[in-house]
């Protein structure tokens, strides 16, 4: 039955088959850093977890040391989403690996339409060696395409494999496909995990991101910022949709006038989303964003959300800080 | 103990060439002893001729190819569609052709309720009420306060009333694929597709699975088939986990239960050599009442939820292409994996580039593997053309065909979904009887009714709901029917050693018809009354 708690957010992961949806969970749940993720896996096959994070398993479902749970969705999705949004305790986050013909606008769809779901995002992989292949082949070309065109984020794999030349014109052509989604590349999925999850809000004692001790890290940039003066809140979303492509996500919890409790903001790629958030004494408003490090401004970002205050003006920041990857 | 039973009838058709009609039949242990004339069996047995079967035709039981265990727990819920069906209880629920009948039925089962369960009905079906679509107002009239949804026969849509919208939480600035809305732009109630139905399934516990593995589920299955005459049934996708093996192993071994029941293993949990390995084990549990070790494929979606994969030029109204539930090349692997361990497949395939796609599989597979008498199924395989039947002779493929689909959606094909011309040659019989392809036919229940006189009907008339013929060149004849829904579909499950005809050694399986399938007219077949059935040599009547 449904509870009377805090919709749960679901990432969906997709990507044609050999596109690396695998390794990126595998790179997740080794960097889930204290958040409990569910994944669900949505093709057949085996779950290849790596083995050194099992703690359990019992049937189709493997127990990780660090709290994180994996299992098939056993072809049943219907029973397998009604099995996790009814267990005594949920996940934090769960994310679903659709299979390599799954169509993710679907699956999100699901989200949208269950209150105790938050959508949080479409996040789907590429293959950078083999999808012009995949592309002309006329069996599967409208799944991969579709799959591209429900992207919120696009994470270009293998790109260690092509030239730059090759990706440069691979982005060009993705973006033709979804003009929206900021292209991410990777190689063996390491990616930062706060960027493919946005997931949970920042908390109150504003804990930085886990470090990364992930060479790719240095690619990326952080921002954060607090203020104590509430938003108006039109014009934030202003400040937000105007924020450049290098920023991947930014999520936050803020007041805005002529509310009382504070809204929970989330931003993944070209979407944005408000929604009520649990009510807070602290009354501070706090955004985080993370993005490509090259063109990443973290004064622009500043000065965008300065602009979006009810009452406009020279006001410091509390703080605003690119934090040094670590 | 050995018990030697001889039954007369007014005629048995035995679909055994040899002896086409007799008139005695002996059994003993549960098997057909000897079968002709009174002469023909009286020297095996002294036995007294039980003759309640004297004004009755007897047929080989017949063998539905492609059926669901929820067709029996379908009937927790309140029926609404426009076809008469009849329930596990026997009861004869009238088809309803107006929304105020629809209503109406729906007003005393609201009336008999529960005050805190909520009202579900199934099979409705809004083209056949022509005048308009019902929408949450109509199903407010019936209750404010209770939830209701109302399923759509194909499965695909569902009606709902305010306090099941209200439940979900859906309002009119929700913007989610699926949720109709009406001129005011707030929820009418109907929703379309998984998504925008889960939230109001959920909440109701909605669970068409649980229908299917509950022992209630496959106990009102059984009866559902005893009384449309049929004793074995193949259940074309299951899970099959050990503890549902085991269940189905204690209700099938029950006397009274009156069908031997395949069920095929779904192949899409699990990788391929799993899939293989436990289809083997799961082989060596069979009885003779559940027969297990085939499996099921799953390939595209259906036509009229357009989601099956079509070649060019695609759906008639130029809705995209459907879906892969498996690439391309995974099902390849799997097919080659399968073929190689001997594991009898059934290939769901409605398009025809699914079609093409899982010929293309079983050939590359037949490449790698020799793979002798495989008689790989494709399901359903409604769209396919005649170059298609002749791979498929060529490559030792069967067919089981959606005939019932000629009547029940066979308008809607020539509208909307493929047009006309191919419309007219969908569900081939007669192009694959006549290539030499093993053909049977199906009902696919609970999306159709399970009724193997009926497809027989739809098969050989070839009519459509609304009363013409669609494709007259691919009717099939009376008796190429019956074969089709006895022999023709135990071929294609590797149980024509065992069932689908009268013949000495196989189980003493009968229909027992009040009218001889033969002799009526053709359109009249499926107006044919099911007596009962003859299970092993017990007597079930309906
Ligand atoms: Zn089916």
């Amino acid at each position: 039955m449904p509870q009377a708690t805090a919709p749960l957010p679901l990432t969906v992961i997709s990507g044609y088959l050999g596109a690396g949806k695998t390794t990126l969970v595998n790179h997740l749940l080794r960097h889930a850093a204290g958040r409990r993720l569910m994944v669900l896996v949505n093709d057949f096959g085996d779950l290849p977890i790596d083995a050194d994070l099992i703690e359990r398993e019992d049937g189709d479902m493997l127990t990780l040391a660090n709290g994180c749970v994996c299992c098939s969705m056993g072809g049943d999705f219907y029973n397998a989403l009604v099995d996790v949004l009814d267990m005594p305790e949920r996940p934090d986050h769960l994310v679903i690996e659709a299979s390599g013909v799954a169509r993710p606008a679907r699956i999100a769809n699901i989200a949208r339409a269950e209150p105790d779901l938050a959508l949080d995002g479409v996040v789907t992989l590429v293959d950078a060696e083999n999808v012009a292949a995949q592309l002309a082949d006329d069996l599967v070309a409208d799944s991969v395409t579709d799959q591209i065109a429900a992207a919120d984020l696009l994470l270009v794999s293998k790109a260690d494999l092509v030239s730059p030349h090759d990706l440069a014109a691979l982005k060009d052509r993705l973006n033709a496909i979804n003009p929206a989604p900021p292209v991410m590349t990777c190689i063996s999925g390491a990616v930062p995990v706060d960027a493919v999850l946005g997931g949970i809000a920042p908390s109150q004692d504003a804990k930085p991101s886990p470090p990364h001790d992930h060479e790719h890290e240095e690619a990326y940039a952080r921002w954060s910022h607090e203020t104590s003066a509430p938003f108006d809140s039109d014009k934030l979303q202003q400040a937000l949709t105007a924020f450049p492509d290098t920023v991947l996500r930014v999520k936050g919890i803020v007041f805005v006038t002529g509310r009382h409790g504070p809204l929970a903001i989330h931003r993944v790629g070209r979407r944005i989303t408000i929604a009520d958030a649990p009510s807070s004494t602290d009354r501070t408003s706090r955004l985080v964003a993370i993005g490509h490090r090259s063109g990443f401004d973290p004064a622009l970002l500043t000065r965008l959300v300065d602009g979006a205050l009810a009452t406009p003006g020279p006001q410091r920041p509390d703080s605003t800080q690119d934090k040094p990857p670590s | 103990m050995t018990e030697t039973k001889i039954f007369a009838a007014r005629k048995i058709v035995t679909m055994d060439a040899n002896q086409p009609e007799a008139t005695h039949v002996a059994v003993r242990d549960g098997r057909i002893l000897a079968v002709g004339a009174h002469a023909d069996v009286s020297g095996w047995t002294d036995a007294a001729v039980d003759d309640r079967f004297a004004d009755k035709v007897l047929m080989p039981g017949f063998v539905e190819g492609h059926c669901h265990l929820m067709a029996g727990g379908m009937w927790r819920f309140l029926y609404v569609g426009f076809q008469d069906r009849v329930d596990p209880d026997g009861k004869h629920w009238q088809g309803v052709g107006t929304i105020e009948a629809v209503l109406d039925r729906m007003k005393t089962a609201d009336a008999e309720l529960p005050e805190d369960e909520p009202l579900v009905a199934w099979g409705f079906d809004p083209i056949f009420l022509m005048d308009r679509r019902p929408d949450k107002r109509d199903f407010d009239t019936v209750s404010a306060t209770r939830p209701i949804a109302v399923m759509h026969s194909n499965f695909h849509l569902m009606t709902v009333n305010s306090a099941a919208l209200k439940l979900a939480n859906y309002t009119a600035d929700l913007d989610v694929d699926g949720i109709a809305r009406d001129a005011d732009g707030e929820p009418n109630g109907e929703l379309q597709e998984v998504a925008a139905m889960f939230p109001v399934m959920r909440r109701l516990g909605i669970d068409f699975r649980a229908l299917g593995r509950s022992p209630a589920g496959v106990t009102a299955f059984g009866q559902v088939c005893k009384r449309a005459g049929v004793t074995t049934a193949a259940d074309l996708i299951n899970d099959l986990p050990d503890e549902d093996v085991d269940e189905l192993l204690r209700i099938t071994a029950r006397d009274d239960y009156p069908i031997r029941l395949a069920s095929m293993l779904n192949a899409m949990t699990q990788t391929a050599v799993e899939t293989g390995e436990r289809a083997l084990a799961l082989q060596e549990r069979s009885t003779d009442k559940l027969i297990l070790g085939g499996v099921k494929i799953v390939t595209d979606g259906s036509i009229q939820g357009f989601t099956a994969r079509l070649r060019w030029p695609g759906y008639y109204n130029g809705a995209s292409n459907g879906i892969w539930n498996v690439a391309p090349e995974q099902l390849n692997g799997i097919v080659a994996e399968l073929l190689s361990k001997g594991v009898p497949m059934h290939i769901h395939v409605n398009g025809d580039e699914a079609i093409a796609v899982a010929i293309d599989a079983v050939e590359a597979g037949l490449r790698r593997h020799a793979a002798p008498d495989h008689r790989t199924v494709l399901q359903h395989c409604q769209m396919a053309d005649r170059a298609q039947f002749e791979k498929m002779k060529a490559l030792g493929l069967c067919v089981n065909l959606f005939a019932n689909h000629i009547f029940y959606f066979g308008d809607q094909h020539a509208a909307l979904t493929i047009g006309p011309d191919r419309a007219r040659r969908m569900d081939a019989c007669r192009t694959a009887l006549d290539l030499g392809v093993p053909m049977t036919i199906h009902s696919d229940a609970p999306v159709t009714p399970l009724g193997p006189l009926t497809t027989a009907w739809a098969a050989v008339n070839r009519l459509t709901a609304s009363g013409r013929v669609l494709g007259e060149a691919e009717r099939i004849s009376v008796p190429e029917a019956l074969h089709a829904i006895t022999l023709g579909a135990a071929y294609s499950l590797h149980m024509d050693d065992r069932v689908g005809s009268v013949e000495v050694g196989k189980f003493a399986d009968f229909t027992v018809l009040d009218d001889d399938p033969l002799g009526v007219d053709a359109g009249a077949l499926r107006d044919i009354p099911v007596w009962g059935t003859v299970l092993g040599g017990d007597v079930h009547p309906v």
